[in-house]
C-alpha cells in the first residue's frame, strides 16, 4: 500500500455537513418498508454493554436479548419469525467475553462475541500489554476484537506508525475480525478521520468504527460520511470490501433507519449485511423493538410489554 | 393480538432492502382548490376575481395529468382592474409609517407559518417539485424573507432616508418557477411601500393562494393582486399608466424583446433572466463535496436550471467517476413522495432536455445518463454531458447560441489552469451565478473575485438567504433581490417625479442619430487665448478625428468660441477599446489610489480655475457662478475619492458559519453622455463617481459647449493613466447610436433628449447593459441629491455576493 493515497486528500468540513443535514431529510421509509427496515437493522446490531458494572448475570440477559431481540409474536405478525433473526454480535469488555461465550452457548446460538481492547477507551497504555489484551480475549472466545486506535499517533501526523501498530493488532487478532475504532470526536479534523480511516484499512482491518461511544462527539453523520468515502475510494484501488460500524450515541428507531440510507446511498446495496456493516447500541433494540410492537398492533407499547435487555 | 396492519411484503424488502413510497398527503390542496369550485380566477384587492367569458385553462397534475382546476384567463380589462386597485392601495400603504407594513409582512409570516401544510402540498402538486424541497426549503425561505424584510421596514425611516417607493411594481413570472421567486420580489417591493401586480402564468395556483393570504389579513387588500394569463399580456401589463416599474423574470430572448418594446414607455424594468448556473472544480478540491454542489445546483429541485461544469484536466477522471457514481443514486419520481431527489417539471421542460440531448449527441458529444428513475413521459434523467465540441450550436461556450442548458443537464468541460477557467468562464455573455471549489484559499479568492457573475460560493453551491443581494450581471439581467441592493430595485430618490412616458411613436431607430449633419467653417475664432485644445482625449492624448472634420461652438452671444473635433463610429470604436485597454489597471487599484487620482484631479481644476471661469463667462455665467461651479467641481471628484473608501461590507448570515462579502465591483467600460446644461460641473460629477468605483469611461460632452470638459482633459493627460477617460465630442445623437449600439460597453448614463433616452433604452437591448437615462428630465446637478446623492453611487458599481462558508 502506498501512503500518498492520504497526502493530498482534501474533506471540507463545511459541505460535509451540509450533505449530512440533506442525506436524512431526503430519504425515508414508512409502512411495511420500514417495518423490514427496523428488523434488519435488528440484525446489524452489536449488541454491547461496557459498563464498569457489567457482572455475569446481565450478559447472560444480553446475550438471551440477542438471541431474541424480537418478541416472537411480533415477528410472526409480520410472517418473519422463520427469518432467525437475531443481533449480529454481543459485545463486552475483554474480562466478560467468558461470561458472554458461556451464556450464548447456553442458548444454543452461535452469534459471536465482540470483545473490545486496547485499552480502551483511551487507548493509552503500552503498546505491549494492549497487544497482549487481544491475545487474551481471543482465547478467552471472542471472535470479534475491536480495538482503538492511538490518536496521539494521528495528532502528530505519525502514519506510518499508525499503520506499524494497526499491522500488529492484526496479526494479534489471528482468526478474528479487526475492527479499527478511530475515536472519530478526538481526531481533530474531518481530514484526519478520512486519513486514519485509509491507514485503518491498508492495514488490514476488516471494519471501521467510529467510535468508542466514551467520547463526548460519538457517532455522527458527516463523520460517517467521510468514512464511508474513504471506505468506497478504499474499494475502488483495491477491490476489498472494509465494513462500517457506527457506534455511540444512536438510540432511537428512526436513527437507525437514516443509518441505513446513509450506507445504501454512500455505499450501496452490497454493504447493508451483517459482514460489512454493524451498529454499536445498547438501547437502540427496545426502541426499534417498541416501533415493531405499533406497526403490527396500531398501538404503543407500554413499558412492561416488551421484555428487558 | 389485535387488528394486523403488516403488509403482505415485508419479507421481500427485509431481503431487497428497496425504497417504497412515502406519497404526502394532498387532501388539503384539494380541499382548497374545492373552496374555488376548482375554478381558479385572479385575486384582485382581496377579493377572487372570476369575470365571465374568458377562456380557461386546465390547471393539471405534472405527473398524472389529472385535471385539478380550471384557472381563467386575464384580458386587458382584468390587467387594468387590478393595476387600479394597487394603484388605490399605493396612496395608503405608502403613506403609513414602515412600522405598518412590517406588521403586516410579519403578519403574513405567521399566516404562512400556520397554514405551510397547504402551501407546501399546493406547490409541490402543481408544479411536481419534490416536496420535501418545497417543506423544508422554500416555505422556511419565504418565512424568513417576510422577517428580514418586515425589519427593513420597520427601520426605513432613517435607514432609508432620502428614499421614496416608486409606486405600482409589475412583475412577471415564468412558466416554470417557484412560488420563491415571487416571494424574493414581493417582499422588498411592499417593505418600502410599493404595491404588486403579479402577472403569473396560466395555472399556478400558489401565488393566488399566497395573494388571498395576504388579502384576508384585513387592513391592506389592494397592495397584492395576482392575476393569471398568457405571455401576450405582457406588454400590455408592462404599458400600463400607473405602472412604475416591470421586474421580469424568465427567459433570455423574451427580456431582450420586452426591454426593446419598453423603451421610453412609462414603467422602469428591472430583468433577471436565465437560469443557468456554473461550477468550476479545481483539482484541490473535497471532489466528493463538490459532487454535492452539482447536485445541489442541477440535479435537486433546488436549482431552476441547468449547469456549466467546468473540471481541472488533472482532476477530469476521478470527478466523472464519482459525477456517474452519484448519479445512480439520485431518485426521480412524483414530488408529492417524501424520498425524491427530483420531481417532474411538465412535458414541456422534458422535450427541452430531449431536444438538448439530440443536438449534443449529433455533435458528438457523450451522454450518460443514470438515476432511478420512472420510465414515462414526464421524468427527465439526470444528464451529463461531456465532450461537447466548443464549436457546437448547444455548446455553453458559444456566445449568442440558441441553446441553453436546460434542468437536469449539466455540461461538462476540461480547463488546464485556473487562469484559463476563468477565461472560459467569463467567456460568455451570461453572468448568473457560480461556485468555485477548492482547498486553497489564495486560489477560491482569486477565481471568486475573477468570475462576472451575481453570486459566488466558495465550496457551496445554491446557499441564498434573505440578507444576501441575489443578481446578475451581464446578459443576466441588473435587476437584484435580497438585501439591501433588493430594497433599492422598488425605491427612487426623494423628490423625483414619478416616470413619465416619453415614448415617441415615430421615432424610427434605424435612422436615428445615423448620419452626421456636415458642418462649414463658421470664421476664425476669436476671444481670449489660450485657443482651446483642439481633438478627440482618446487613449491619454489629444487625437485628430477619424472624419477630419470640425464643428464650431458658439458661445452665450452667438459668436463663434471654438472648433472641436467631429468624432464618429470609428473615434468611438478607438475610446471603448483604449477604455477597455486601461480597465484591468484602473480596476485593480485600491480605492484609496483611486482617491489620490482623483485628488490630484481637483487640485489642478483648481489651478486652473481662470481658465475654465472664463470660458464658462462666456457660456453665460456670472464671474462669481461661475468660480462657483468650478470650486463645486473640485469638491465633488474629492467628495466622491472619498466616499468610495468605504465600499462593500461583510453579512452575516443565519445558519452559515462564516462571512458572506457585499463587494462593489466596477462595470466595466462606462458610457457617459453629458447634459448640455452645467457644461463643467455635470461633466465632472458624472466622471468622478464613475472613476471613483474603477470603471473606465467614454464620456460625450455637453453638446453646447464641450471645451469646458476639453480644458479638463488637459489635466486629465498629465494626472491620469492612458485610457482611463476619454472623450469624444460631435454629433450628439450619432455618438448616443454608437455608443448605445456597442456591445462591449457595460453601462450607458445618458441625459439628453426623451428620443435619445428612448433609443438609448432601445438599443440596450443587444447587451441588455443598465442604462440610465433622463427622458428629457433636467438635473439640478448643484444640488447634493442629484448632483451627487447616493443614486450615483448606486449607479457606478455592480453587486456581487461572494459566500465564504468556514469551519475544519
Amino acid at each position: 500500500h502506498d501512503l500518498s493515497w492520504i497526502s493530498k486528500i482534501q474533506v471540507n468540513h463545511p459541505a460535509v455537513l451540509r450533505r449530512a443535514e440533506q442525506i436524512q431529510a431526503r430519504r425515508t421509509v414508512k409502512k411495511e418498508w420500514q417495518a423490514a427496515w427496523l428488523l434488519k437493522a435488528v440484525t446489524f446490531i452489536d449488541l454491547t454493554t461496557l459498563s464498569g458494572d457489567d457482572t455475569s448475570s446481565n450478559i447472560q440477559r444480553l446475550c438471551y436479548k440477542a438471541k431474541y431481540p424480537i418478541r416472537e409474536d411480533l415477528l410472526k405478525a409480520l410472517n418473519m419469525h422463520d427469518k432467525g433473526i437475531t443481533t449480529a454480535a454481543v459485545c463486552v469488555y475483554p474480562a466478560r467475553v467468558c461470561d458472554a461465550v458461556k451464556a450464548l452457548k447456553a442458548a444454543g446460538c452461535n452469534i459471536p462475541v465482540a470483545s473490545v481492547a486496547t485499552g480502551f477507551p483511551a487507548g493509552q497504555t503500552h503498546l505491549k500489554t494492549r497487544l497482549e489484551e487481544i491475545r487474551l480475549a481471543v482465547e478467552d472466545g471472542a471472535t470479534e476484537i475491536d480495538v482503538v486506535i492511538n490518536r496521539s499517533l494521528v495528532l502528530t501526523g505519525q502514519w506510518e506508525a499508525l499503520y506499524d501498530e494497526i499491522r500488529q493488532f492484526r496479526k494479534a487478532c489471528g482468526e478474528a475480525h479487526l475492527k479499527t475504532i478511530l475515536a472519530t470526536g478526538e481526531l481533530g479534523s474531518l481530514t484526519n478521520v478520512y486519513k486514519a480511516s485509509m491507514i485503518a484499512m491498508m492495514a488490514g482491518s476488516d471494519f471501521i468504527k467510529t467510535s468508542t461511544g466514551k467520547e463526548t462527539v460519538n457517532a455522527t453523520f458527516p463523520v460517517a460520511i467521510v468514512m464511508l468515502r474513504a471506505i468506497r475510494d478504499f474499494f475502488w484501488k483495491t477491490g476489498n470490501k472494509i465494513g462500517f460500524k457506527p457506534a455511540g450515541g444512536i438510540r432511537s428507531a428512526k436513527d437507525s433507519l437514516a443509518w441505513l440510507s446513509l450506507v445504501k446511498e454512500e455505499l450501496g446495496d452490497e454493504w447493508l449485511k451483517p459482514e460489512l456493516f454493524r451498529i454499536g447500541a445498547s438501547t437502540l433494540l427496545s426502541d426499534i423493538e417498541r416501533q415493531i410492537y405499533h406497526h403490527v398492533t396500531g398501538r404503543y407499547a407500554a413499558y412492561h410489554d416488551l421484555p428487558m435487555s | 393480538m389485535a387488528a394486523t396492519r403488516a403488509g403482505p411484503r415485508a419479507r421481500e424488502i427485509f431481503t431487497s432492502l428497496e425504497y417504497g413510497p412515502v406519497p404526502e398527503s394532498h387532501a388539503c390542496a384539494l380541499a382548497w382548490l374545492d373552496t374555488q369550485d376548482r375554478c381558479l380566477g385572479h385575486y384582485v384587492n382581496g377579493k377572487w376575481l372570476k369575470p365571465e367569458h374568458r377562456n380557461s385553462v386546465p390547471c393539471q397534475d405534472p405527473i398524472t395529468g389529472e385535471n385539478l382546476a380550471s384557472c381563467l384567463q386575464a384580458q386587458a380589462e382584468d390587467v387594468a382592474a387590478a393595476v387600479e386597485a394597487a394603484r388605490m392601495a399605493f396612496k395608503s400603504w405608502s403613506a403609513h409609517p414602515g412600522v405598518v407594513r412590517a406588521q403586516h409582512l410579519t403578519r403574513l409570516a405567521k399566516v404562512i407559518q400556520k397554514h405551510q401544510r397547504l402551501l407546501w402540498t399546493l406547490e409541490s402538486l402543481v408544479t411536481g417539485r419534490a416536496v420535501r424541497e418545497v417543506r423544508d426549503g422554500d416555505v422556511q425561505l419565504a418565512q424568513q424573507l417576510l422577517h428580514y424584510h418586515a425589519i427593513q421596514a420597520s427601520t426605513q425611516e432613517e435607514a432609508l432616508a432620502g428614499w421614496e417607493p416608486m409606486g405600482v411594481i409589475g412583475l412577471i413570472l415564468p412558466p416554470t418557477f417557484s412560488f420563491l421567486e415571487m416571494m424574493w420580489r414581493i417582499c422588498p417591493a411592499l417593505a418600502v411601500g410599493c404595491t404588486v401586480v403579479a402577472l403569473v402564468p396560466p395555472a399556478s395556483p400558489t401565488p393566488l393562494l399566497l395573494a388571498q393570504l395576504s388579502g384576508e389579513l384585513g387592513p391592506f387588500p389592494g397592495v397584492l393582486n395576482v392575476i393569471s394569463g398568457p405571455a401576450s399580456l405582457v406588454p400590455i401589463l408592462a404599458s400600463q399608466p400607473g405602472i412604475q416599474k416591470v421586474a421580469f423574470c424568465g427567459a433570455l430572448e423574451e427580456g431582450r424583446a420586452l426591454r426593446r418594446s419598453l423603451a421610453g414607455e412609462c414603467a422602469e424594468l428591472g430583468l433577471a433572466l436565465g437560469t443557468e448556473s456554473l461550477l468550476l472544480l479545481t483539482d484541490t478540491a473535497d471532489i466528493d463535496s463538490a459532487v454535492e454542489g452539482v447536485v445541489d445546483a442541477a440535479w435537486s429541485d433546488r436549482g431552476p436550471g441547468g449547469l456549466r461544469l467546468l473540471i481541472q484536466e488533472s482532476v477530469w477522471d476521478e470527478a466523472m467517476r464519482r459525477l456517474q457514481e452519484r448519479m445512480g443514486r439520485l431518485r426521480s419520481g412524483r414530488g408529492l413522495d417524501g424520498a425524491v431527489d427530483m420531481g417532474a417539471r411538465g412535458a414541456a421542460a422534458c422535450d427541452l432536455v430531449q431536444r438538448f440531448v439530440c443536438e449534443a449527441q449529433s455533435q458528438g458529444a457523450q451522454v450518460f445518463q443514470a438515476g432511478d428513475v420512472p420510465s414515462e413521459r414526464p421524468f427527465c434523467p439526470p444528464t451529463l454531458v461531456s465532450n461537447l465540441p466548443p464549436a457546437s450550436p448547444c455548446a455553453p461556450s458559444l456566445v449568442g447560441g440558441p441553446w441553453r442548458v436546460p434542468w437536469p443537464v449539466v455540461v461538462a468541460s476540461p480547463f488546464r489552469t485556473a487562469k484559463e477557467a476563468l477565461l472560459v468562464a467569463n467567456g460568455t455573455p451570461r453572468g448568473g451565478s457560480a461556485s468555485v471549489w477548492s482547498e486553497r484559499l489564495g486560489q477560491a479568492l482569486e477565481l471568486g473575485y475573477g468570475l462576472q457573475v451575481g453570486t459566488v460560493w466558495i465550496n457551496a453551491h445554491g446557499l441564498r438567504d434573505p440578507s444576501v443581494p441575489t443578481g446578475g450581471c451581464k446578459e443576466s439581467g441588473c435587476s437584484w433581490h435580497g438585501g439591501p441592493d433588493g430594497l433599492y430595485e422598488y425605491l427612487r430618490p426623494s423628490g423625483t417625479p414619478a416616470q413619465l412616458s416619453c415614448l415617441s411613436k415615430n421615432l424610427n431607430y434605424d435612422t436615428f442619430g445615423l448620419a452626421v449633419p456636415s458642418t462649414l467653417p463658421a470664421g476664425p475664432e476669436i476671444g481670449p487665448s489660450p485657443a482651446p485644445p483642439y481633438g478627440l482625449f482618446v487613449g491619454g492624448r489629444f487625437q485628430a478625428p477619424g472624419a477630419r472634420s470640425s464643428r464650431p461652438i458658439r458661445d452665450s452671444s452667438g459668436n463663434l468660441h471654438g472648433y472641436v473635433a467631429e468624432g464618429g463610429a470609428k473615434d468611438i470604436r478607438g475610446a471603448v477599446e483604449a477604455a477597455h485597454q486601461a480597465f484591468p489597471g484602473w480596476a485593480g487599484q485600491s480605492p484609496g489610489a483611486r482617491a489620490a487620482l482623483l485628488w490630484a484631479l481637483a487640485a489642478a481644476l483648481e489651478r486652473r480655475k481662470s481658465t475654465l471661469a472664463s470660458r464658462l463667462e462666456r457660456q453665460g455665467a456670472e464671474l462669481k457662478a461661475a468660480e462657483a461651479e468650478v470650486e463645486l467641481s473640485a469638491r465633488r471628484l474629492r467628495a466622491w475619492g472619498a466616499r468610495v473608501q468605504a465600499q462593500g461590507h461583510t453579512l452575516q448570515v443565519a445558519g452559515l458559519r462564516g462571512p458572506v462579502l457585499r463587494l462593489r465591483e466596477p462595470l466595466g467600460v462606462l458610457a457617459v453622455v453629458c447634459p448640455d446644461e452645467w457644461p463643467l460641473l455635470a461633466f465632472v460629477s458624472l466622471l468622478a463617481p464613475a472613476l471613483a468605483y474603477g470603471n473606465t469611461v467614454v464620456m460625450v460632452p455637453s453638446a453646447a459647449c464641450p471645451l469646458l470638459a476639453l480644458e479638463v482633459c488637459q489635466d486629465m493627460a498629465t494626472v491620469f493613466p492612458a485610457g482611463l477617460a476619454n472623450v469624444v465630442t460631435g454629433d450628439r445623437d450619432h455618438l448616443t447610436r454608437c455608443l448605445a449600439l456597442h456591445q462591449d460597453v457595460q453601462a450607458m448614463w445618458y441625459f439628453g433628449s426623451a428620443q435619445g433616452s428612448q433609443f438609448v433604452e432601445w438599443a440596450s437591448a443587444g447587451n441588455l447593459k443598465p442604462v440610465w437615462a433622463s427622458r428629457g428630465c433636467p438635473r439640478a446637478w448643484d444640488q447634493e441629491a442629484e448632483g451627487a446623492g447616493p443614486e450615483l453611487g448606486l449607479r457606478a458599481a455592480r453587486t456581487k455576493a461572494l459566500w465564504l462558508p468556514m469551519g475544519d
